[in-house]
């Protein structure tokens, strides 16, 4: 079930009616908010309902214990659970989403003398999302950051509708507080909540699909016909349509959570404003790196140590972030790019430039980096990179509009924060049933302003 | 990365309303979009394929489309559409009437059939009226190409256009439309469009590739539906494929290539892909001009069944298909450009069009 489809809209105020119902009686609610969730899952394919619940019970049941051996004291027991269900969570994402890929690349490597059988399973979607926040809860757990959560508490947690599939990651520390706490049914931030969705919707729906059928669809099948000037604006393109894709996502997942009283956190803070890859990171998918810095660099060893140490385990994050994108090669060096970039940050701090240098640096970096992303493939990618370097010759794809829709969204990137959210005031303060037409007549907007037929979120995938 | 936590900028500063409000406010606005948008919204059901779903849906926006034009409600969603141009679709299944009438029939007397049972046919064509029997292709006058198709076109059109213009003799175009086929066409007029190519561009060769959404239920001129692969449905749908074939070949010196489905990752659509194949062989089967590929042992691995992963020509495992179990993959799409290139090239007059 899209975001930006009618079916889900009916879901959600059949959903949103349910919750603010049952949310007097915590355990009729969250029994009544697991089920609208598993059914919201299994819309995509009932099957996988089956691997969401394992993952819920497995990894409360490893809690549990977690927790039961750290009060007795027995710390090795403890860890040893803890190492168990990490294990379990990384063997459900490497049977379905790497097992092919490596057993194709090892396959290759022996020659045809030794083939490895390949399982050729569906991904099931979402799966990267809730095993990375099922391991964060582990984890917190040995830690003693959190507490235990319940069954039904966790269940909810993991399974919660609006993150379920492509994220915001939310840890167990934000969300147990809120499953328990009851929100007042009185102050709904409905001007916030429909400022996000509707902001969401038209990232996704106008900017994101606009761009994949204008320019970016076709420089990157085919770029050796295309002139190096719209080979350039393919990947500026692509830079821009990932990120109204992927936060036109997050903004309708958060604006939904908000109607239901939850609060997620912020995943995306104008990136491409950026003046350094350090920055880039703390301001792109921000739960993701957040998890990759607090679960996987800073174990490492994060900065803690020697350079050459600080280096190699910027580079392994970095390469593991993107391996968990994605099983291809083409993955792996976009988050090596990523790596390498910011080891050299360190080794070359270029603070001293002129913001307008840094900024250029940080951005064509990123651009770069997509290309790979992007790309179907590793050669597909260099094809990319080839026709950019070619002479240049008459733009065929350029349009005045796309250019201008790229200029005006990244220097909506520079908007102070403050200024960007004039609109979700000017919202919130409209007597509620303006604010429901204002939805409904934007929902109009977008709908006649988008593409036919709107394709899936990219994060879906991942 | 960095060693520090990261606060949220600007918590919620507003306070809110009482949930029963934001219900009662949001089916309102859901009710004004649904009253502007009800002609959109009841296209977009008229479009679905025939199913309960569809007729569920036709029968909730019909009256609301009603309602809300009577009371003019629907004049933005109008104004909107005419200043963006979207109301020119309309016309496309009056201009496939005309053509419909206007296609001289071939009769499969004149064009003995070819059988392509052969693996690997060589296409023998009257010599006199053959693809160029001087070759007189030239970067100033190319061999053209058109690739025509659903969504499957979408994935490997733009790699054969690629591929295909590696030749300075050689000018391709690939037009996927997604979603679309001859069921429906009123989504998408293919007869039409693809009689606008052959007027307008006069293709020296074209490639057609239809059926990823064609296995559902056929609406007659006459308005009735037909169920799918019943013998009326069949009996329609060959007519169809017949008509597109007609209008794709006009004459006989053009190379018309129909390219039949590949095996599917799910049974039932393969199943059902592989009865179209049959159709489409049998079309193409009566008609000289016509050459039916078969895309089966292409893409299957050695026990004949679907596969993601098949071994290239050096023997390594490369992904074909996508994760979808439908579509061909960058390397997929290669592979059957490269196929498509070679059959070309076996037509009279076009060997070597790609060099050794």
């Amino acid at each position: 079930m899209l975001f930006p489809t009618l079916a889900f809209g009916l879901f959600f105020l059949v959903a949103f009616l349910l919750n603010w119902l049952t949310r007097p009686h915590p355990m009729i609610w969250k029994i009544v908010m697991l089920g609208v969730s598993i059914f919201f899952y299994g819309w995509w394919n009932w099957r996988f309902v089956f691997l969401l619940l394992w993952a819920i019970t497995s990894n409360w049941v490893a809690g549990t214990q977690i927790d039961k051996h750290l009060c007795a004291g027995s710390k090795r027991l403890a860890k040893n659970w803890m190492r168990t269900a990490i294990v379990g969570d990384l063997v459900l994402l490497g049977v379905f989403k790497y097992y092919d890929f490596f057993a194709v690349e090892l396959s290759n490597l022996l020659g045809s003398s030794a083939t490895i059988p390949l399982l050729e399973l569906t991904l099931p979607v979402g799966i990267s999302f809730f095993t990375f926040q099922a391991m964060s809860y582990v984890i917190d757990l040995h830690r003693r950051d959190i507490d235990p959560m319940p069954m039904l508490d966790f269940a909810v947690y993991l399974s919660f509708f609006p993150q379920l599939v492509a994220g915001p990651i939310v840890r167990a520390a934000e969300m147990a507080p809120q499953i328990r706490k009851q929100p007042d049914p009185r102050r709904v931030a409905s001007g916030e909540a429909f400022h996000l969705i509707l902001r969401g919707l038209f990232k996704k729906v106008v900017i994101s699909s606009w761009l994949a059928s204008a320019i970016v669809d076709d420089v990157f099948s085919n770029p050796e016909s295309h002139s190096s000037q719209d080979v350039l604006i393919g990947i500026y393109g692509y830079a821009i349509q990932i990120y109204a894709d992927f936060s036109g996502y997050t903004d309708i997942a958060i604006g939904v959570a908000l109607l239901l009283g939850f609060r997620f956190p912020t995943n995306f803070d104008r990136p491409y404003s950026a003046l350094s890859l350090r920055e880039f990171w703390k301001r792109w998918h921000i739960t993701l790196s957040s998890w990759l810095r607090d679960y996987l660099y800073i174990p490492l060893g994060g900065n803690r140590g020697k350079q050459s140490d600080t280096y190699r385990n910027l580079l392994l994050t970095m390469v593991l972030g993107g391996l968990w994108h994605g099983s291809t090669w083409n993955f792996v060096i976009w988050g090596f790019i990523h790596g390498i970039a910011l080891s050299v940050e360190r080794i070359l701090p270029n603070r001293r430039n002129h913001p307008v240098i840094r900024w250029f640096v940080t951005f064509h970096i990123v651009c770069f980096a997509w290309v790979f992303f992007r790309a179907d493939s590793l050669s597909s990618a260099l094809d990319v990179i080839r026709a950019l370097a070619s002479l240049p010759s008459s733009a065929e794809l350029t349009s005045s509009l796309s250019v201008l829709l790229l200029v005006g969204m990244m220097a909506a990137q520079f908007v102070p924060y403050s200024k960007s959210e004039d609109l979700k005031r000017i919202l919130s303060r409209q007597r509620i049933l303006v604010q429901g037409l204002t939805f409904g007549f934007g929902l109009v907007l977008i709908d006649l302003f988008g593409p036919e037929g709107v394709a899936p979120f990219i994060y879906f995938q991942f | 990365m960095e060693d520090e936590t990261y606060t949220e900028p600007n918590p919620h500063p507003h306070g809110g309303f009482p949930a029963g409000k934001v219900f009662l406010s949001g089916i309102a606005g859901f009710i004004l979009a649904a009253a502007i948008n009800s002609g959109a919204l009841l296209a977009d059901a008229e479009q679905l394929p025939d199913s309960r779903s569809r007729s569920v849906s036709v029968a909730i926006w019909s009256p609301i489309e009603k309602i809300a034009s009577t009371l003019k409600l629907t004049w933005p969603r109008d104004v909107g559409d005419f200043l963006l141009g979207r109301n020119e679709g309309e016309d496309q299944v009056d201009l496939r009437r005309e053509q419909i009438g206007a296609v001289p029939q071939p009769s499969a007397e004149e064009w003995p059939a070819l059988s392509l049972e052969e693996p690997s046919p060589t296409y023998e064509l009257d010599q006199t009226t053959a693809v160029a029997s001087e070759p007189v292709w030239s970067s100033g006058n190319p061999f053209t190409i058109w690739v025509l198709g659903d969504s499957m076109v979408q994935f490997f059109g733009e790699t054969f256009v690629r591929m295909a213009e590696r030749s300075s003799l050689v000018a391709a175009t690939s037009e996927p439309k997604l979603a679309s086929g001859l069921s429906r066409p009123d989504y998408f007029d293919w007869p039409a469009r693809i009689s606008d190519v052959m007027t307008e561009y006069d293709p020296d060769a074209v490639v057609l590739m239809f059926g990823g959404n064609d296995a559902q239920n056929i609406k007659t001129d006459e308005g009735q539906w037909l169920k799918r692969f019943t013998a009326e449905w069949e009996e329609e749908y060959r007519s169809r494929i017949a008509l597109v074939m007609d209008l794709a070949t006009g004459t006989e010196e053009r190379v018309v290539l129909w390219v039949g489905q590949p095996p599917m990752r799910g049974e039932g659509f393969d199943s059902r892909m592989k009865q179209l194949n049959d159709l489409y062989r049998l079309e193409a089967d009566s008609r000289l001009g016509v050459h039916y590929l078969d895309l089966q042992s292409l893409f299957t691995d050695e026990n004949g069944a679907y596969a993601r992963y098949l071994p290239d020509s050096s023997g390594k495992l490369t992904d074909v298909r996508l994760t979808d179990g439908v579509h061909l993959s960058h390397w997929g799409g290669e592979w059957l450009s490269e196929f498509l290139l070679d059959e070309i090239e076996k037509f009279p007059g076009l060997d070597g069009l790609w060099g050794e």
